[in-house]
């Protein structure tokens, strides 16, 4: 294996600890979730009421900006589409997400996030990228399959501020003279003043490439 | 609309403005009524009350009163009575075919180009940014929402057409402008979607979001910029003939 420099490891270590510590949340909400749909048929307000105080305390104890399951297309008895996601300073209540100007519920199954989980039967993280089906605001979303009687029913999920990310993370970055990206090439946060956020990358140019631990992210150096 | 929603500041100042002198109320009346369908003035919000809301505007209590009245009828606002009582926005209903040819009838040719010029710009710019931003996974999502060409239900078209633009607004990576965009969809996107009835037109939107979707994947950022000038164009054109046939 690589030895990277102090630095550049010294932030692997920060990603790592932060988006390790959102996934051991999600599988406190995976694990509240697959008991109950392993009983039987589950409707919105029992799979709501089963989490709601475990995402509450998690927003109420992290940088989080919204957190919560995401039903599977027909996985609850009686909603074809829901979402039991709180967000925002004052946690509100998500449930359904409509279409500007038709009004129709927005299918969020095909959006990375719900999907790649569900390709791989693992916990995955989407972004940076405009979420405008649940926070309309640019993030990171971290999200894990909750899986019952073999089939997925949805996934469970935590959504941060990439703003809250660049705070957190921009000072490493600077010292090691890095970019963190993520696994389509894409600039997350960057020390390079002219490498913005959000920005496509060109891997090669990067001499130094240190992988984050079941992270789909990196952090590259010249 | 799902949404962690900042106050639109701006936006509603202008909206309690004062206003000239003739036709007030109904003035009044279209004022708040364009607010409430783009958005500006959100579901369940309270309204100013109605010596309020004539003092904001500058007109008499009771022109405001009849405004209030008039979007009552609309079902654009709730009003209750007693402790805790008002006037409450109410968001209407997905717009149907009836209420948009109405609209549509109420706006003026320079009303429709104003409107359609801002929608064009926009989304033109956020088609050439989208194609120098976009990775593969999006050009997937965005694959998804390609409708076949012999597809007959419109409403699938008007909403894949709508998410599709939405989808493009938020491959320029910046918030900011999808809130934008969702807003110019909420206020003028299902009236530029009238001409998706015709079949013709469905076919040659068809090939331009294909069209579309292929440069921004070649990272054609020029082309992708050109296939939505068109789309928009082509839809104004329709949607001109279309209020031209309005009695």
């Amino acid at each position: 294996m690589k030895v990277h420099t102090a630095e550049l490891s010294s932030c692997v270590e920060s990603i790592e600890t932060y988006f390790h510590g959102i996934r051991a949340e999600l599988e406190t909400m995976q694990g509240l979730l697959v008991e109950l749909f392993d009983r039987g048929p589950v409707d919105s307000a029992v799979a709501r009421a089963r989490i709601e105080p475990h995402v509450r305390r998690f927003l109420d104890t992290t940088d989080i900006v919204g957190a919560g399951y995401v039903a599977a297309r027909g996985a609850l008895s009686d909603e074809p589409l829901y979402l039991a996601w709180w967000q925002g300073d004052d946690q509100q209540l998500l449930a359904e997400s409509d279409a500007p100007g038709t009004g129709d519920p927005l299918d969020y199954t095909r959006h990375p996030w719900f999907r790649t989980p569900e390709r791989t039967g693992q916990p995955y993280v989407t972004g940076p990228y405009v979420d405008f089906v649940c926070t309309d605001e640019y993030v990171m979303t971290s999200t894990a399959p909750v899986i019952s009687h073999g089939k997925m029913v949805g996934v469970v999920g935590a959504d941060t501020l990439v703003e809250t990310l660049e705070s957190l993370m921009l000072p490493a970055l600077r010292s090691a003279g890095a970019t963190l990206v993520n696994d389509q090439g894409r600039t997350v946060i960057s020390a390079d003043p002219h490498l913005a956020t959000g920005n496509l990358f060109d891997l090669s140019a990067y001499a130094e490439v240190a992988p984050c631990r079941d992270l789909p992210l990196s952090v590259v150096a010249r | 609309m799902a949404t962690v929603r900042r106050p639109a500041t701006r936006a509603r100042s202008a909206i309690f403005a004062p206003l000239g002198d003739e036709g007030r109320a109904v003035r009044v009346e279209n004022r708040l009524a364009e607010a409430i369908r783009s958005g500006v003035l959100a579901d369940g919000e309270r309204l100013p009350s109605e010596p309020e809301l004539a003092a904001m505007l500058g007109v008499a209590t009771v022109t405001a009163r009849e405004a209030l009245v008039a979007l009552r009828a609309q079902g654009l606002v709730t009003t209750t009575r007693g402790r805790g009582g008002g006037s409450f926005v109410t968001q209407p209903a997905p717009s149907g075919p009836a209420e948009l040819s109405s609209r549509l009838a109420s706006m003026s040719r320079v009303e429709l180009r104003d409107r359609g010029t801002i929608y064009g710009v926009i989304l033109a710019g956020c088609a050439e940014l989208a194609a120098e931003r976009a990775d593969a996974t999006d050009i997937e999502g965005l694959r998804d929402l390609l409708i076949d060409r012999d597809e007959t239900d419109v409403g699938l078209w008007r909403h894949a057409d709508s998410e599709l633009y939405l989808s493009v607004a938020a491959l320029t990576q910046s918030a900011r402008m999808t809130r934008e965009v969702v807003r110019l969809e909420a206020d003028f996107g299902a009236l530029l979607r009238l001409p998706l009835t015709d079949p013709d037109f469905r076919v040659a939107a068809a090939s331009r979001h294909r069209a579309l979707v292929d440069a921004i994947e070649a990272h054609a950022s020029d082309a992708a910029r050109r296939c939505v000038r068109m789309h928009v164009a082509d839809s104004l054109e329709r949607l001109a003939d279309l209020h031209a046939a309005v009695p």
